[in-house]
């Protein structure tokens, strides 16, 4: 008894033996699989990358007060009066020496010089104290030192010196009248306070004309996750017009606005890849109909026609196969770890680095799959519908 | 030419792999036609923009304020034929998602500044005497269905009332449209002094001043009188054309072509690899064909020149098709408000028949050259 | 009758790989216009190879080729392939017709080479397809219709233009008797009515009958000629 098995396997065996007669053709297919699958998986890892860098950037054990209705930190004011009531609220975390523990911060816009374009660009100049930087968990002063309160002193993220130019350890800065000396930079773990220049808070009011005003204020929580007693003390005094959130919650929703990149990378793969469809249809039918003397033959002496057709369906779905991962390869090679900046929600640059997860890897695959499966389906059924005669008929 | 005939029984003999290849290649038209139709919209911005004027904003960042005085020191100037100055308003619609694109402006300057933007007569006198007047660009009052006559709140996600309300409400007094078909026509304008006189951050700042020269080859003289009269001042400005201020507006987000490009180079590049490799094969499958056409006295110059024709018409047909649809998807594309006004021009259409032709003989050489070559006995004897 | 081919001292022969295959060392033949010559010979004598060196398809490696006073062999490709169109046709054993034209285009290929007027291929179209008795079949394409069918759309191809000379390699080799001898008739009729000078290579000693006379091929040397009444 020959198995089913046994003759799919002899068929597929006889299939990529003949490989190399049909080389050109199931390159062809190959090619056209993997740069549909490279297409895809740039686009998802850059939004993945965008994403990542801005969940990175919201923390659950703290809060952020903002202007009701101001939907970014640069469109926020909240007066010193507002910060000092929202500072008793319940639930905030207190400081070793039993103050609460929040941090009132500005958030002003400045130029800097994008290194890959040489354009003026929008850089977020973050005014801030001591208590912002315990506030936040990953702050780390990788080179130089921290700025001094009370002078024109600034420390900048590792994002903004890697994409802007002029801000180097040393460095001079103008921004109107004032001049501000670079003394260090800081990492905060790849999130999108990397894309910041941070300085004291008072001399960021005085520069640009704030008065006493801030724009957020950063509380940090007794307990993770929980701003109900904030939030209601905020509901139920008249002087409060604010949003409060935690900052993952905050930033979460920002991380969308690269969604749209993700709709244009599937949108864009998937027409490319019925572009490809056609390529691999194509090669699938040629090889049935260069083959098909040699099918027929194994029908006469009495293969069943499944064989024939799984045998046709495996050749397409290993070519695609062998396209999808070297499509993701490629896409690995050159764009995982690729670091740019672009306009973020909040009107200002965010560097981000392109991520190809594993997961984003899978979906590569899959659609690799997909153009194999469907484009060896067809083909396939033709194989099985061979009538054994072709066998006996001379190849004209 | 008395062998189109055959070309065309030649490309049509196996409709199953004409329709492959030809959905292949049309699939990549499609996609080049809609992405440089896009790119195009998005560069129209830059390329609209007129070259006499100006744009005046803070040398901070174009976000951070200045002084309304500076519209008085700014006219005194010379060379300088009109004025105006704009405050970005952060609108938006019933909801914070609905972004409307509002600037408080000063109406009488700003239409002579902006003379690109078309009222009528009636209605840019409605705008001048209503103060509560708005008036709206064309797309927007498609979108939201305004017409002259309403009364509609915007908010704004800046700004705010005495009474902490972040709604203002105006009446619609007109809809302009554009010179140009790309024209931005997503945007509202209002005046400035009922915004000054509302709200409460402080008053007397502008967002940044738009400056016509009185000739574009004044423009660096200019710049350098206004940026010089303010310097040393707590606030400083930074003048530059209109032209590159856009451009450096879009290459915040990044650089958009090499993206696109890339995508377009991606789709050729597949549909080069499997069209040629189809008309390699299928002229290989006509190896005995051919080899009787020369014995018949066809000169292998003349059959040369049949293949090619073949996957020029090839290429031809399918990308046409491609363009074609591309200029329906366009249509549906403009139905979307937030999206620039895409234009499928003239230029883009040659541009695209240029590459067919290229893609036509690219794929079509190597099978042309094969059967130009090919020897007549190994051909007959090849069947 | 005046001579319609020369050949003089031809030699021929191929190489393969490392091997020199000689297939003619010195052949001399001349045939007369009007002339039905049957070649005969076992597999492999050269009779393909003959016949493809008389219509300008294969040169000789050496000696010379006459076709009415113009010598043949050493012309170029491009102008080889204009004499072929003004004064050859071929009948080819398996037909050779395009799948993808009915008849009619068919038999019009070699009109395209000339001059003519679309409305004057068709009319010369008609004319060939009358002769071999398909004038209604013109509309049909090759797989529909049998082998002597399809052969006489060959037929009606090679005479088309109105050439001197016809050259059939085994022409009737994939026919039936009936259907063979009723081309072998055609052939006949071409060559006694409109003085077509005819070579035919054939296997069948039946269809050498209808020739004028036949010449047998052996290891590249004429072992035998005789003359049919
Ligand atoms: N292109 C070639 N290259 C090498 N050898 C060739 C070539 N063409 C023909 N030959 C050789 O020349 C010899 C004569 O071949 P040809 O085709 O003329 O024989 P034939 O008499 O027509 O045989 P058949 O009756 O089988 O058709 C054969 O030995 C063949 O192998
Ligand atoms: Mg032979």
């Amino acid at each position: 008894m020959f198995g089913l098995f046994s003759q799919i396997g002899t068929v597929i065996v006889m299939n990529i033996r003949s490989l190399p007669q049909r080389l050109w053709m199931s390159l062809a297919a190959v090619l056209a699989v993997s740069v549909v699958v490279a297409v895809l998986l740039s686009f998802l890892s850059m939004s993945n990358g965008f994403a990542s860098t801005l969940d990175g950037t919201g923390s659950d054990s703290v809060a952020i007060v903002t202007r009701s209705g101001s939907q970014s930190e640069l469109n926020s004011v909240i007066s010193r009066d507002s910060v000092n009531i929202v500072s008793t609220a319940p639930g905030i975390a207190t400081t070793t020496d039993g103050q609460p523990f929040y941090s009132a911060e500005l958030y002003v816009v400045v130029d800097g010089i994008k290194k890959s374009s040489g354009t003026e660009v929008n850089i977020p100049m973050r005014g801030i104290s001591r208590t912002g930087f315990e506030l936040r968990d990953k702050v780390e002063i990788v080179e130089g030192r921290v700025f001094e309160p009370g002078t024109n002193e600034l420390i900048v993220g590792q994002g903004v010196l890697g994409q802007f130019d002029g801000f180097d350890l040393g460095q001079e800065v103008t921004f109107g009248k004032t001049r501000w000396s670079v003394v260090g930079v800081f990492s905060t773990g790849g999130s999108a306070f990397e894309s910041e220049l941070w300085a004291d808070a008072r001399m960021v009011q005085d520069l640009f004309n704030r008065g006493n005003s801030f724009q957020t204020m950063r509380i940090r929580l007794a307990e993770p996750g929980n701003v109900d007693g904030i939030r209601e003390m905020i509901e139920n005094d008249p002087r409060l017009i604010l949003d409060v959130d935690t900052e993952s919650d905050y930033f979460a929703t920002q991380g969308e606005a690269l969604q749209g990149i993700v709709f244009f990378g599937w949108g864009i793969s998937i027409v490319m890849g019925l572009g490809a469809l056609a390529g691999a249809l194509n090669t699938m039918y040629t090889s049935v109909a260069s083959r098909s003397a040699e099918i027929a033959t194994l029908r006469a002496i009495g293969f069943s026609n499944l064989s024939a057709f799984f045998g046709t369906l495996s050749e397409s779905i290993l070519l695609s196969l062998v396209g999808g991962v070297v499509g993701a390869l490629v896409s690995y090679l050159f764009m995982d770890g690729l670091t740019t900046a672009t306009m973020g929600p909040g009107f200002t640059q965010v560097v981000f680095t392109f991520e190809l997860s594993p997961a984003l890897f899978q979906n590569g695959i899959m659609l690799a799959l997909l153009i194999g499966l469907v484009g060896g389906f067809f083909p396939a059924w033709r194989a099985a519908r061979l009538p054994v005669i072709t066998a006996f008929q001379k190849a004209t | 030419m008395k062998d189109l005939f055959l070309v065309f029984k030649n490309l049509t003999r196996k409709p199953l792999r004409l329709f492959l290849t030809m959905f292949a290649t049309f699939v990549a038209f499609l996609i080049y036609g809609t992405l440089t139709t896009f790119e195009d919209a998005i560069d129209a911005g830059v390329e609209l923009s007129a070259d006499d004027r100006l744009v005046v904003v803070n040398k901070i960042n174009f976000t951070q304020p200045l002084p309304i005085s500076y519209v008085n020191r700014v006219e005194a100037l010379s060379n300088i034929t009109g004025v105006t100055h704009l405050n970005w308003f952060g609108g938006y619609y019933q909801d914070p998602q609905q972004q409307v694109i509002t600037f408080a402006a000063d109406p009488e300057s700003f239409l002579t500044v902006y003379n690109e933007l078309l009222l009528s007569d009636e209605e840019r006198t409605a705008w001048l005497q209503n103060r509560q007047g708005l008036i709206v660009g064309e797309a927007l009052a498609d979108q939201y269905g305004w017409k002259v006559g309403d009364r509609i709140p915007l908010n704004s996600n800046i700004f705010s009332q005495a009474d902490g309300s972040s709604a203002w409400e105006f009446d619609v007094v007109g809809v302009f449209t554009g010179t140009d078909e790309q024209a931005n026509t997503a945007a509202t304008y209002f005046h400035y002094d009922y915004f000054n006189e509302t709200q409460t951050f402080g008053r007397d700042y502008i967002g940044f001043m738009g400056v016509r020269t009185s000739d574009p080859q004044l423009n660096e003289q200019v710049i350098k009188s206004i940026d010089d009269m303010f310097a040393n001042t707590p606030f400083e400005t930074e003048t530059v054309p209109e032209k590159t201020f856009n451009k450096a507006f879009i290459e915040q987000i990044g650089n958009l072509s090499l993206i696109l490009g890339a995508v377009v180079f991606a789709a050729f590049f597949i549909i080069l690899v499997i069209v040629g490799n189809s008309m390699v094969l299928a002229v290989r499958e006509r190896t005995g064909e051919i080899g009787v056409l020369k014995t018949l006295g066809f000169r292998s110059e003349r059959i040369f020149v049949m293949v090619l024709a073949e996957s020029l018409l090839l290429a031809i047909a399918s990308g046409a098709l491609g363009l074609f649809v591309t200029s329906l998807v366009v249509n549906i594309l403009n139905s979307i408000p937030q999206l620039p006004v895409m234009v499928l021009s003239t230029d883009i259409i040659l541009q695209a028949f240029g590459i067919m032709v290229l893609l036509g003989l690219i794929t079509g050489i190597i099978p042309a050259v094969n059967a130009l070559r090919l020897n007549i006995i190994t051909a007959l004897s090849r069947q | 009758m005046s001579v319609l081919f020369e050949l003089k001292n031809v030699v021929k022969g191929f190489v393969k790989g490392k091997e020199k295959i000689s297939i003619f060392e010195d052949l001399n033949m001349t045939i007369e216009e009007g002339d039905f010559v049957a070649i005969m010979g076992p597999s492999g004598s050269g009779k393909t190879t003959l016949l493809n060196m008389l219509g300008g398809v294969d040169q000789p490696t050496g000696g010379e080729v006459w076709f009415d006073g113009e010598r043949i062999d050493s012309l170029s490709e491009g102008n080889l392939a204009k004499w072929r169109a003004n004064n050859v046709g071929f009948i080819f054993q398996f037909y050779n017709l395009m799948p993808m034209l009915n008849a009619a285009r068919n038999v019009e290929l070699p009109l395209l080479l000339t001059k003519l007027s679309g409305k004057q291929r068709k009319k010369n179209v008609e004319t060939a397809l009358t002769l071999v008795e398909l004038a209604d079949r013109a509309k049909h394409m090759p797989s529909e219709m049998s082998g002597g069918q399809q052969q006489r759309v060959a037929i009606a191809r090679a005479i088309v233009s109105d050439p001197k000379l016809l050259l059939c390699d085994e022409p009737t080799g994939d026919l039936d008797r009936a259907t063979a001898d009723e081309i072998l008739r055609m052939l006949q009729l071409l060559n006694q009515k409109f003085n077509k000078t005819i070579v035919m290579v054939t296997h069948d000693p039946a269809a050498a009958k209808y020739a004028k006379r036949t010449i047998h091929l052996d290891k590249g040397e004429f072992v035998e000629e005789e003359l049919v009444a």
